[in-house]
């Protein structure tokens, strides 16, 4: 888009008129003079650019160098900094510096030439800046003063300048259908469109009016435009990185967003609540919530035991904050800045450590987050069954500790024959004698004497009983294991199964059930006389078990698998703990006294626990704690947490500073006063929230925004195509008290917005995106539109509930990591606003992400839109398509179920063309058919 | 008279030389052209195609490809210097590799006994003993080693290509990523996610076991009943576009369900093995008593068949993500590791021999780069308790081999114990700004803007390793 803004910059150029001879003069007397002498400095090709200052360009005198005066005033030569700086007339600024001064017919000339005026015909984009400074256009004060008074006055203008004009103004079913997806991502009803058509032959002005004011007031407008807020603060309900776990309670901050552009929340009352909510809204749940925007983006958690790992992490989760509230809000990637001064933007990287200050105690996680009522009335609640549940849960401590004791001293007298279990291997032997199955049943493991479950084995042999012993149980000699385990892997099923204790290796285990009973079958009938099992894996002797390893069993022996035989068992074996040995003689230990108080009090505590259960929790939310006190902030060389070089505090961004007013926080400020402070510096009086934010509504109406990068505003961004009327939407939304729907309401009720997106050749011709507006800019639905649209023309959309715990797309499992698999069927559940859907980072999502919706590792202000093969294959053969078709057909139960397909799809009716085809369609594959094909067409997805 | 659509899209095809959905389209028709140097690149390329071999979970450069005596002569002494503590904790003194290794080739490359077969291809592999990850964890690690960053959300070295130089065929996707059965690796799509770069560039999941996603006509859904409704709505998009002149995305989307239409008869057919002959399935190894050796035979065999197709850059993976049992699912070896590399070593090395050999005797290696990696080394020490390593980003071992490679070198060097690379350190960055440079590009001219950097797949590093260059 550079191209273009250039483009534009020399159409308005060319029209001021220079005087021809002006012009020679400079050519031959005063350009090879700048080249030779001031070039070499203050030029595109310099090496290091010099006091901000560029001379091979008009503009770059004009608008001057860090003195931000124009370094020619053109006529009066006296004025002109330029001239007393090569007069050496200017102290300490003698130039060319180091040089002699320049000869006095070259003086001459240049006085002679300020004198005509200047004239300079350098307004190519040749000598354009390499980077941005203070002057940079975004960084100024916004414009207070302007040309027109209505958004046409400025669109209109430079269409006059192109030699363009509007489009007519748009038929109502089509201006019906945009303005019903502009504000609610939904077509139309038929109905609606019908009684719109109605009421705009009658009344045009006053029928869109209404229009746009009823669209305004529906729910479905903080749907449609909070979906787009919540692309450009990067809300993600996973975590990301290697773990990605899901995250179940940030939806309340989807709701928040939803909820606040429905009420029409100040824009800049929702940036303080985003950025300190819980601040400024403590114990106001609805206003706390607005500050899990610092913790809506991706973080590590692995829990790495490496030191400067976690130094990084930690940076990078600081990082992802200001590069979030950076993009958001300012328009500004302050995130450049972390390694070194940011390239092209005016932002050394020490400000980029005194945002991180702002943000130094932030910390992801959840928290309750609750009104104080809701906390006094759980309290009153809970105090008094946890008081109770305190009580008998020490009187059952007393009871246990007593029969321990006492079981403790009986154990003392038990003789073990044998020594206990050996995790490297235990060997029980037992009479030769035939059998097909082996049962062991264990009831206790090394870790504790009541169950077996979750304890391991890597392997169990049974060997035969003849001079060279096999081992019968292998399944490489036809055996099979079964036994219930307590873990999964869904994508391997045999993972941590019976089975791996018959692979003939130690590296594998399984991880033991309940019940706790592995049986085995060999091929056939053997004679055995042994059996070994274990745990522990390694080759090395001071390898510990992974886990647990099952120490009390009994084994049991069959041939038919009916009978069974007591073979072996651990009962002479020395306990594996005193714990071991104290729980055989428990039960001596207890008196029928004893046991009536223990089952008594074990009663009780139940019914205090069930009690205390069925007390409703207080609501937990995914809004990230706060460290009262955070550590000192530090500029971080080269970007490396392990290089702290000097101490910086929270403060605003320098750059800023004649603009807005600046603040500066002690190193002991408060951790919540550093976001209050940041968040009221960058709502008062700062020009580039107001600017940021009118470009992403006007982005919202005509698909690209009047700068086409809504997040950077900075040297790689593009330059505005309409850099007035941007500053003026600017002024309108902030004397709209920065509320979003008069804006809206002012820009939709524009001829700009109004016009036909008819294709016209002289505008293709000279504007091939519309970027001036010739016309309405036609655009494909988004991914969310696109699907909801099928769902609403099925007629299966759900709209309530609005809100709540999100659908998921995708069958979500966790074996130590998170693991996404689409859905192949959908289903009614999943019937609702995809703005509802559970939007985790690193998932696919068939339909959705196939058609552009971001994986929302990094903010998303703008959504690709591209074309491809895969998506039609999605479209066309998801079963999703074809429940919808289906559903579809389903309506089509009047006479002329082509029409009303249309009607339904298209709220139009078909040509007699497309009514033949349709028909014999239907007559050879059916309505569903018919449907398939409407859902897939190019009609239905693109919006004029 | 010719189907007026079928005009309309070729006129269309020829107008759109840039732009979105226009450069993919021209390009398949474009495909392959023999030009010197192809559109797209900045030069004569020396590769066209890509097959990258991932070993996820940090296959341990010590005990496979980097020998070190040394680690022989001090094993069960303390490594020099101060204890360290690493990704899972302590480490305990230093453990020789459980495997004997062996010299292999004319080259007399010292590698692992436990890798027969991989042994015979030493002389053409160019081996990079001294890469260094900036991660020491499995997830951002193995994005790195795709994207070059820790974080998601940036394009995979495939998508750089796929956006960089299009397809070399019509009906095939460009950039294919082939799980393995055991499941994902570490952070799953977004090591072949487009990131940043157009959806259409991300890598297309395909594997033996698991058929193109939404490929398959809907149940119930008759051949014939779906070519007709394929031609009415071919009627209906070409009724609507001829009513909007100059709307380009119209017709890309009609010619995007043509190929998809191709794309449904082509694609089942790439995948079907069973057109191979049973002397080429005994050489990969797809019948093995191990079903998880015969499912990554069977994906090498696809992988083989997805570049004859004129697949641009196709991702093998020989194991899955992390499970709760380290080193069970992939190569992360903490605790045990002689019995899981005992289980890894022979499901990776008969099959990726094979699918080398296989391509050598082909003529497939003159079009065909390939790289193998991993997300970073093992230490040479064992962790504390255990007979496994830990992980170990500042060493590790990566290879090249194929188009533009030298076969039969060893690039950059560890320490005498393979705790660091200390010669001609490598990175991720260098190791792409290679494989960019063998594919006719420079690295430094490969750029995309997002969200206010001009990107690049490289970062803002890399240096081309022209001692492997051929």
């Amino acid at each position: 888009m550079r191209s273009l803004a250039a483009l534009l910059l020399s159409v308005v150029a060319a029209t001021a008129a220079d005087d021809p001879a002006g012009l020679a003069f400079f050519e031959q007397k005063i350009r090879p003079v700048l080249a030779e002498n001031c070039y070499e400095c203050h030029s595109a090709k310099a090496k290091k650019l010099k006091g901000g200052l560029y001379l091979d360009s008009k503009a770059g005198w004009e608008k001057g160098g860090d003195s931000g005066q124009a370094v020619i005033v053109p006529g009066k030569p006296d004025e002109s900094l330029l001239l007393r700086t090569v007069l050496h007339t200017e102290p300490d600024m003698e130039m060319p510096p180091k040089k002699p001064k320049l000869a006095d017919a070259i003086l001459a000339d240049l006085t002679a030439w300020i004198r005509m005026g200047a004239p300079d015909p350098r307004t190519q984009a040749t000598g354009e800046a390499k980077r941005a400074d203070k002057f940079w256009w975004s960084l100024q004060p916004l414009a207070k003063e302007f040309k027109h008074a209505t958004v046409d006055g400025f669109v209109g203008e430079k269409l006059a300048a192109n030699g363009l004009d509007f489009n007519p103004p748009a038929g109502p079913a089509a201006l019906i259908t945009r303005m019903t997806y502009d504000l609610t991502g939904l077509p139309p009803s038929p109905e609606a469109q019908d009684a719109f058509v109605a009421a705009h032959a009658k009344d045009p002005k006053a029928a869109t009016e209404a229009l746009v004011d009823r669209l305004l007031a529906s729910p479905r407008y903080g749907e449609q435009w909070g979906r787009r807020w919540l692309d450009v603060v990067r809300f993600g309900e996973s975590n990301g990185f290697e773990r990605n776990f899901v995250i179940d309670d940030l939806w309340p901050f989807r709701d928040y967003v939803i909820r606040s552009l429905n009420e029409d929340k100040p824009f800049d009352q929702f940036i303080r609540e985003h950025l300190a909510g819980d601040v400024l809204g403590k114990g106001r749940p609805e206003v706390e919530v607005g500050s899990a925007f610092l913790v809506a983006g991706p973080y590590d958690d692995v829990g790495n035991q490496d030191k400067v790992a976690q130094k990084n992490i930690r940076a990078a989760t600081i990082d992802d904050m200001i590069t979030a509230a950076g993009g958001a809000f300012l328009g500004l990637t302050i995130n450049c800045a972390r390694c070194h001064h940011h390239k092209f933007d005016p932002i050394p990287t020490e400000d980029y450590y005194r945002l991180r200050a702002a943000f130094e105690g932030t910390v992801h996680g959840r928290r309750t987050v609750v009104t104080p009522e809701e906390k006094r009335a759980y309290d009153t609640q809970m105090r008094p069954l946890a008081a109770a549940r305190a009580k008998a849960q020490a009187e059952q401590d007393r009871l246990k500790k007593e029969v321990d004791a006492k079981a403790l001293e009986l154990s003392k007298n038990l003789r073990p024959k044998r020594p206990k279990v050996d995790i490297y291997g235990t060997e029980e032997r037992f009479e030769a004698h035939p059998a097909r199955f082996v049962r062991m049943t264990m009831t206790a493991q090394s870790t504790s004497p009541f169950s077996a479950v979750g304890a391991k084995l890597s392997e169990v042999e049974v060997w035969s009983a003849e001079p060279t012993p096999r081992n019968v149980a292998l399944r490489s000699a036809g055996g099979r294991a079964e036994g219930v385990k307590n873990a999964t892997a869904r994508d391997f099923p045999e993972a941590y199964s019976a089975v791996l204790t018959i692979d003939g290796d130690t590296g594998a285990q399984w991880f033991i059930g309940s019940p706790s009973v592995l049986t085995l079958t060999f091929a056939r009938t053997e004679t055995i006389d042994r059996l070994v099992f274990r745990n522990a894996k390694g080759t090395v002797k001071d390898d510990p078990t992974r886990g647990a390893t099952p120490c009390e069993y009994f084994i049991e022996t069959s041939v038919d698998g009916v009978t069974w035989r007591r073979v072996a068992d651990s009962d002479d074996r020395q306990p594996f703990t005193p714990a071991h040995a104290s729980a055989r003689f428990r039960r001596e230990a207890t008196t029928p006294e004893t046991a009536k108080a223990l089952a008594a009090v074990t009663k009780e505590l139940a019914r205090l626990d069930a009690a205390i259960a069925a007390v409703p929790p207080l609501r937990q939310m995914w809004v990230g704690t706060h460290v009262a006190k955070p550590e000192p902030t530090f500029v971080h060389k080269g970007g490396d947490p392990m290089k702290p070089a000097q101490p910086v505090t929270a403060s605003s961004l320098g750059v800023l500073d004649q603009v807005t007013k600046p603040f500066a926080l002690p190193a002991d400020a408060p951790e919540g006063a550093r976001r209050t402070a940041l968040a009221d510096w960058i709502t008062r009086d700062n020009p580039l929230p107001p600017r940021v934010l009118a470009n992403r509504v006007w982005q919202g109406h005509f698909g690209t925004g009047i700068v086409d990068t809504p997040s950077d505003f900075g040297f790689l961004g593009s330059q505005p195509t309409h850099p007035e009327l941007l500053d003026f939407l600017a002024n309108r939304l902030l004397a709209h008290g920065w509320k979003l729907k008069p804006l809206h309401r002012e820009i939709m009720l524009s001829r700009a917005y109004l016009q036909s997106s008819a294709h016209r050749t002289d505008g293709a011709k000279a504007d091939k995106d519309a970027r001036l507006l010739w016309r309405f800019p036609p655009r494909r639905l988004q991914a969310e539109e696109i699907r909801d649209t099928l769902l609403t023309v099925a007629g299966k959309m759900r709209l309530e509930p609005a809100g709540g715990p999100g659908f998921r797309l995708y069958d979500y499992y966790v074996n130590n990591v998170s693991t996404y698999v689409p859905l192949a069927q959908h289903g009614p559940a999943t019937y609702r606003r995809a703005v509802y859907h559970q939007n985790a980072r690193a998932s696919v999502v068939d339909i959705l992400s196939d058609y552009d919706l971001p994986d929302i590792a990094f903010a998303a202000p703008k959504r690709a839109n591209t074309t491809s093969p895969l998506q039609s294959l999605t479209l066309f053969n998801h079963s999703f398509t074809l429940d919808m078709a289906e559903a579809l057909a389903a309506r089509l139960t009047g006479k002329d179920p082509i029409a009303d397909a249309y009607r339904l799809a298209f709220r139009r009716a078909p040509s007699a063309k497309e009514r033949a085809a349709a028909e014999q369609l239907i007559a050879k594959h059916g309505k569903t058919a018919l449907c398939r094909a409407l859902l897939n067409a190019n009609e239905l997805i693109f919006l004029e | 008279m010719s189907d007026p659509l079928e005009l309309t899209r070729r006129r269309f095809l020829g107008q759109m030389t840039t732009g979105m959905t226009g450069l993919a389209l021209s390009r398949l028709l474009m495909s392959d052209l023999g030009a010197a140097v192809p559109p797209g690149a900045h030069f004569a390329p020396k590769a066209k195609q890509v097959l990258q071999i991932f070993c996820p979970g940090a296959a341990s450069h010590v005990d496979l490809w980097d020998y070190k005596p040394d680690l022989i002569k001090y094993d069960g002494t303390p490594l020099p210097g101060p204890a360290e503590v690493t990704f899972q904790g302590k480490n305990g003194n230093l453990m020789k590799s459980p495997w004997a290794f062996k010299p292999a080739g004319k080259s007399g490359k010292m590698i692992t006994s436990n890798l027969p077969h991989m042994a015979k291809h030493v002389d053409d592999i160019a081996f990079i003993h001294s890469m260094t990850s900036r991660s020491n964890t499995h997830g951002p690690g193995c994005v790195a080693m795709n994207t070059c960053f820790t974080r998601d959300g940036f394009p995979s070295a495939g998508t750089w290509v796929s956006h960089a130089l299009g397809s070399l065929n019509q009906n095939l996707p460009t950039y294919v990523s082939v799980q393995d059965v055991r499941g994902e690796p570490p952070n799953g799509k977004a090591n072949w996610g487009n990131g940043f770069l157009p959806a259409r560039h991300q890598g297309v999941s395909l594997a033996a076991q698991q058929p193109l996603r939404n490929l398959a006509r809907p149940e119930g859904v008759s051949d014939e009943a779906d070519r007709d409704t394929r031609a009415f709505l071919r009627t209906l998009n070409a009724e609507h576009a001829a009513e909007r002149a100059g709307n380009d995305e119209l017709r890309a989307r009609i010619a995007a369900y043509e190929l998809a239409a191709k794309m449904q008869l082509s694609a089942p057919e790439v995948s079907d093995l069973s057109r191979e002959p049973e002397h080429v399935h005994a050489l990969y190894g797809t019948a093995d008593a191990n079903p998880l050796k015969a499912a990554y035979a069977k994906n090498c065999l696809l992988s083989r068949r997805l570049l004859e197709q004129g697949v641009r850059y196709v991702s093998l993976y020989c194991a899955s993500r992390a499970s709760a049992v380290d080193g069970f699912l992939n190569w992360d070896a903490h605790k045990t590791l002689k019995s899981d590399y005992d289980r890894h070593c022979p499901i990776f090395d008969q099959p990726t021999a094979a699918l080398l050999t296989d391509l050598k005797q082909r003529g497939m290696l003159d079009d065909v780069l390939i790289i193998w990696c991993t997300e970073f080394g093992r230490m040479p020490t064992h962790q504390v308790g255990t007979s496994g390593r830990d992980h170990n980003p500042d060493a590790y071992t990566t290879w090249m081999m194929g188009a533009g490679v030298k076969g039969g070198v060893s690039y950059g060097a560890t320490d005498e114990m393979g705790r660091r690379s200390v010669t001609d350190v490598a990175t991720c960055y260098d190791f792409y700004a290679t494989v960019l440079h063998l594919l006719g590009l420079d690295h430094e001219k490969l750029t995309y803007y997002h969200n206010g950097a001009n990107r690049r797949l490289t970062d803002v590093h890399g240096h081309v390793i022209k001692p492997i260059l051929a």
